[in-house]
C-alpha cells in the first residue's frame, strides 16, 4: 500500500510538472516587459462602460480614446481640438476655432457639428451632469462654419474653459455611435479621437488599445496598452515580479495597488522606477458645523481637533513619506489657494487651553471633558474599504484621547458616508478634494451643495458671506477681485477649521526602468500615456 | 421510484420561492436608498433630490414592495434579472459567462476532489492506524488548515514567479486552470476523504465482508464492495461539493483574478449592485436545491429502503 501512494504521489506531481513544463517556455514571452512597445497596467476594476457622457467608465482609459476642445496643463488652459478661442466681451459666448486634422478612429471628420451634437448629447441629459456648473449654464451651442463653433452661457462663468478640459463629459465620440441621436442610453461603438483605439474589451479581464496611427499629435510611440483586471496587493504584486504586468499607478481614489513594501522591493529589482507627482489632492476630516447637538458644532472644538492631529507622523508611519502632511484645505500649488493662512501644527496644549476656554473642563478624575453634563464625544466615520483611513482614525483617536476627546469610530461603505454627508447626519468623517485640475473651483462650489459640504458649512457664523462670496467668485470677469474673493473664502473656512486637512495626496507610477517620458496631467484620474515611449 | 422523483422535486418548488422572498426582502433592508446606492454606483459625482426622484420613477421603485416582488419574480421565471445598477448591462449577459468560467473550475475541480477522496479515503481505510493512513491524514490536515489565499500566494510566488511556469492570474489557457484547481481540490480533499475513509471503516467490520473473506473472496474484490456500499453515503456529500465549491470559490477566484462568480459577487457587493447580487444568491440557492434533490433522488434509487420511507 506504501507503494501505492508513492505512486499516486509521483504520479500527481509528474503530471504537474508535465503539465506546466511543456509548454512552460511560452509563459516568460507573454510577459509584457520583453515585448519593449508594450505596457500592461493592472486595474482593480474593468475598464467599464466607455461612454464618456456617462460616469462608470474607468478615466484612465477614457483620457486614452477621448480628447476635449482645451487641455489644462500646469501654465493653464492649452489648446488641444480647438485651437483657439474667442470670449465676447459680456463672457456669455465662447466661439473655438477647432483643428482641421482631426478625425474620430472610425474615420468620421471631427468638425463642428460633431462638436454640437456631442455637446447637446451632454445636455439632454442634464440632471447627472450637475455637478458640473457649466452644464447649468449652457444655452445653446451653435455651427458657425465648418471648423468654428459656438456655445452660448447664460451668464458669465470664468471656469468655463477649465470644465470643458476636463475627462468628462464634455468629451467627444463619433456621431456614429449615438444610438438614436443620443448618447445617454448607451452608445453603438467607442470611437474618440484620442492618442490611442480601445480595440478589445472582455469583461472583467482584459481591454486593449491600440496606437492611433492617425493621431493629429503623431502617432504614439508605445503601441499597445493593456488594462489587465487584476485584484490589488498580492496577486498584482506577484504579476508585477513575473512580468504579466509592467505598470500600475494610483487608482481614481487615490490608492495604490500594491503597499510601500512591495513598491520597495520591486525597486531594488532594478526593473523598475518609482514616480510620483505633486501634490493632487487633499486628505482631510471634515466637521458638521450645522448639527448643534454635536461638540463638533463649536469652532473651539474643531480647532482643538485640528491641534491634536500629528500630520508628521501620519505621513511618515502610516504613509512611509508616500503623503507629505497638508496644512490647509488646498495645497499651494492649487489655482488661487496660495494664501497667507493661520497655522495650526501638532500643539497638544494649545488644544487643550482651547477646550478649556470653550468650557469643556476635566472634572474630577474623568478622562473625558464635559460642559453643562455633556461629554465632549464624536463619531468618526471612515471608508470601511480603505485601511490608510482606518490606521488614520485609530492615530488620531489616541491622541484626541490625550486631550480629553471621546472619538467613536465607525466604518462604513463609502456610498453609505457620502449619504451621511448630504443628510448631515455626521461629527466627523473622511473625505478628500476634488484634485488639481477641479480646484479651487470644484470643491468649493461643492460647499454650497446640499449632497455635498452644505451642512459641513452652514454652521459657521460668517455662511451667508461665504455664500455670497461663492456666488460671485464664480462669475467675476474680473480676475484681481476673483484673487480676493477665492483668499476670503479659504480665510473663512480656515479660520472655522471646517475642513481639516490630514495629507496630501499624489499619483504614484510603478513603471519599467526602460520607459521614459513619464508624466502626469493637472489630474490624479488619468496619465498622458502617449508622450511615453521605450529607451 | 418515478413517483418519488415527482414527489421529491415538487417539494423543492416552496422552498425555492421563499427563496426567492427572502433573497429580494434582505435586500431591501439595506439602510440605504437603492435609488442613491444607482447613482453612487454609476459613478454620478454630484446626487441631487431631483435626479433621486428621476431614478426611482425610472426604476419603478416607488411601487409598493409587494408588487415589485412578484414583478421580479415574473421576470426571473422568464430569466430576465434586471439590469446591473453599475454598468447596465443585463444581469444575465454579466453573469452567464461568470456562471459558465466558474462551472468550468468547479467541475475540473470536482473530479480532481473526488478521484483523491476516494483514492486516498480507500488507502488510509485499508492501512488504518497504520504509518501510511496517519501520513495521509497528518499531511491532508496540514494542507486543509492553511488558509487558501496564503497556499494560493504561496504557489503562485513558487510556480510563477520562481519557476515562471505558469501564469499568476486570470483565464487565458488550460495552465490557468492548475494553480486555482490544486488550491481548490487540497481545501476540499482532506475534508472529504475523511468521509469515504470512515464510511469505508464502519463497512469493513460488517457481515458481508467477514463471509466473503470466509469465502476466499480476493481482498480486492471485497474493497471494491466496501467501496461500493462506502460510496452510498459519499454520494449525497460529493453532490453537495459541486454547489458548495460554486459558491466558495470567492477566495481563490479574487487571487487568481478568475472572471467567475466569486470574483462578480464580490465587485456587486461592494458596488452595492443589487440586481447582481440578487441573482447570485438565486443561481447559488438554485443550485444547492437542484443537487440536494439529486443526491436524494440517486441515493433513493440506489437504496429502496429510503423511497419507502417517504411513501
Amino acid at each position: 500500500m506504501t507503494r501505492t501512494i508513492a505512486v499516486l504521489l509521483t504520479a500527481f506531481i509528474v503530471s504537474i510538472v508535465l503539465l506546466t513544463g511543456c509548454s512552460g517556455g511560452n509563459a516568460a514571452k507573454t510577459g509584457a516587459a520583453d515585448s519593449g512597445k508594450e505596457l500592461v497596467y493592472a486595474t482593480a476594476k474593468d475598464i467599464n462602460d466607455m461612454n464618456p457622457h456617462l460616469y462608470p467608465g474607468s478615466l484612465p482609459a477614457q483620457g486614452m480614446v477621448y480628447e476635449s476642445l482645451v487641455e489644462n496643463t500646469e501654465e493653464g488652459i492649452k489648446p488641444l481640438l480647438a485651437e483657439s478661442w474667442d470670449v465676447s466681451e459680456d463672457g456669455k459666448v465662447y466661439t473655438f476655432h477647432l483643428r482641421k486634422d482631426v478625425k474620430f478612429h472610425d474615420g468620421e471628420p471631427f468638425n463642428a457639428e460633431a462638436v454640437k451634437k456631442n455637446i447637446e448629447a451632454v445636455q439632454s441629459n442634464a440632471s447627472k451632469h450637475s455637478w458640473i456648473k457649466l452644464s447649468t449654464k449652457i444655452v445653446s451651442a451653435n455651427v458657425l462654419d465648418e471648423f468654428a463653433f459656438e456655445l452660448v452661457l447664460s451668464e458669465p462663468y470664468y471656469p468655463t474653459l477649465l470644465e470643458l478640459s476636463m475627462t468628462r463629459p464634455y468629451v467627444f465620440i463619433s456621431p456614429k455611435d449615438f444610438v438614436n441621436g443620443e448618447t445617454k442610453d448607451g452608445v453603438s461603438g467607442h470611437h474618440g479621437t484620442g492618442p490611442y483605439k480601445l480595440t478589445e474589451q472582455k469583461t472583467d479581464q482584459y481591454a486593449t488599445f491600440e496606437a492611433n496611427e492617425n493621431y493629429w499629435g503623431g502617432a504614439p510611440k508605445v503601441n499597445k496598452i493593456t488594462a489587465k483586471v487584476l485584484p490589488a496587493g498580492e496577486t498584482t504584486f506577484l504579476a508585477l515580479q513575473k512580468g504579466e504586468v509592467n505598470f500600475i499607478f494610483t487608482d481614481d481614489r487615490g490608492s495604490d495597488s500594491i503597499d510601500v513594501d512591495a513598491m520597495n522591493q520591486l525597486m531594488d529589482s532594478g526593473d523598475f522606477q518609482l514616480v510620483r507627482s505633486k501634490a493632487m489632492n487633499t486628505k482631510m476630516i471634515v466637521a458638521n458645523s450645522s448639527k448643534s447637538d454635536s461638540p463638533a458644532h463649536e469652532t473651539a472644538v474643531r480647532e482643538a481637533i485640528w491641534y491634536s492631529i500629528d500630520r508628521e507622523t501620519i505621513s511618515k508611519q502610516i504613509f512611509n513619506g508616500t503623503e507629505t502632511a497638508a496644512n490647509t484645505l488646498f495645497s499651494p500649488n492649487v489655482n488661487y489657494a496660495n494664501v497667507e493662512l493661520k497655522k495650526r501644527g501638532f500643539d497638544l496644549d494649545t488644544a487643550k487651553q482651547l477646550l478649556e476656554k470653550a468650557g469643556w473642563l476635566l472634572e474630577g478624575g474623568s478622562e473625558i471633558r464635559t460642559k453643562d453634563g455633556k461629554p465632549l464625544a464624536m463619531k468618526l466615520y471612515y471608508d470601511v474599504n480603505s485601511s490608510s483611513q482606518k490606521s488614520e482614525a485609530e492615530f488620531i483617536q489616541s491622541t484626541l484621547k490625550k486631550a480629553g476627546v471621546q472619538l467613536e469610530l465607525v466604518g462604513e461603505e463609502s456610498s453609505s458616508i457620502a449619504n451621511r454627508r448630504a443628510t448631515g447626519d455626521y461629527d466627523l468623517l473622511f473625505n478628500q478634494t476634488w484634485g488639481l485640475a477641479y480646484d479651487p473651483q470644484s470643491t468649493i462650489s461643492a460647499f454650497t451643495s446640499e449632497s455635498a459640504y452644505y451642512h459641513t458649512t452652514s454652521g459657521i457664523s460668517k455662511a451667508d458671506e461665504l455664500y455670497k462670496n461663492i456666488d460671485e467668485v464664480m462669475v467675476t470677469l474680473d480676475e484681481k477681485k476673483r484673487k480676493a474673493l477665492y483668499a476670503n473664502i479659504l480665510t473663512i473656512v480656515h479660520n472655522e477649521a471646517v475642513f481639516i486637512p490630514l495629507t496630501n495626496g499624489s499619483v504614484t507610477i510603478v513603471a519599467p526602468t526602460s520607459l521614459q517620458g513619464i508624466s502626469f496631467k493637472q489630474t490624479q484620474f488619468e496619465l498622458p500615456f502617449e508622450r511615453m515611449y521605450f529607451e | 421510484m418515478i413517483s418519488y422523483i415527482i414527489k421529491r422535486s415538487l417539494l423543492s418548488i416552496p422552498l425555492l420561492v421563499i427563496i426567492t422572498f427572502l433573497t429580494f426582502g434582505l435586500n431591501h433592508l439595506s439602510p440605504l436608498d437603492p435609488a442613491e446606492v444607482i447613482l453612487h454606483a454609476q459613478g454620478v459625482p454630484a446626487i441631487t433630490d431631483e435626479l433621486i426622484a428621476e431614478t426611482k420613477a425610472a426604476l419603478g421603485m416607488d411601487r409598493p414592495f409587494l408588487l415589485r416582488y412578484m414583478h421580479w419574480l415574473v421576470s426571473c421565471l422568464q430569466l430576465d434579472f434586471g439590469s446591473s445598477y453599475v454598468t447596465g448591462k443585463t444581469v444575465g449577459s454579466l453573469l452567464a459567462p461568470a456562471f459558465l468560467n466558474t462551472l468550468k473550475l468547479t467541475l475540473v475541480s470536482a473530479a480532481a476532489i473526488i478521484v483523491l477522496s476516494i483514492g486516498l479515503g480507500v488507502i488510509s481505510a485499508r492501512r488504518e492506524g497504520k504509518m501510511t493512513d496517519k501520513a495521509i491524514r497528518g499531511v491532508s490536515f496540514f494542507l486543509t488548515s492553511m488558509p487558501p489565499y496564503w497556499l494560493a500566494a504561496l504557489m503562485v510566488w513558487y510556480f510563477s514567479v520562481q519557476l515562471d511556469l505558469l501564469p499568476t492570474s486570470g483565464m487565458d489557457s488550460f495552465k490557468s486552470y492548475i494553480l486555482p484547481v490544486i488550491v481548490i481540490t487540497i481545501s476540499f480533499t482532506g475534508i472529504y476523504f475523511r468521509i469515504v475513509r470512515s464510511a469505508m471503516l464502519s463497512n469493513m467490520n460488517e457481515d458481508y465482508v467477514l463471509y466473503g473473506r470466509a469465502c476466499g473472496l480476493p481482498e480486492q474484490k471485497i474493497t471494491l464492495h466496501i467501496l461500493k456500499n462506502s460510496l452510498q453515503v459519499a454520494i449525497s456529500v460529493f453532490c453537495m461539493a459541486i454547489p458548495i465549491i460554486l459558491g466558495s470559490t470567492v477566495v481563490v477566484e479574487n487571487i487568481f483574478a478568475w472572471p467567475g462568480l466569486g470574483t462578480l459577487s464580490v465587485k456587486a457587493i461592494v458596488s452595492r449592485d443589487f440586481p447582481i447580487i440578487q441573482a447570485y444568491v438565486l443561481v447559488l440557492a438554485i443550485a444547492f436545491v437542484l443537487f440536494n434533490t439529486a443526491s436524494d433522488i440517486i441515493n433513493a434509487a440506489m437504496n429502496p429502503k429510503l423511497r419507502k420511507a417517504t411513501k
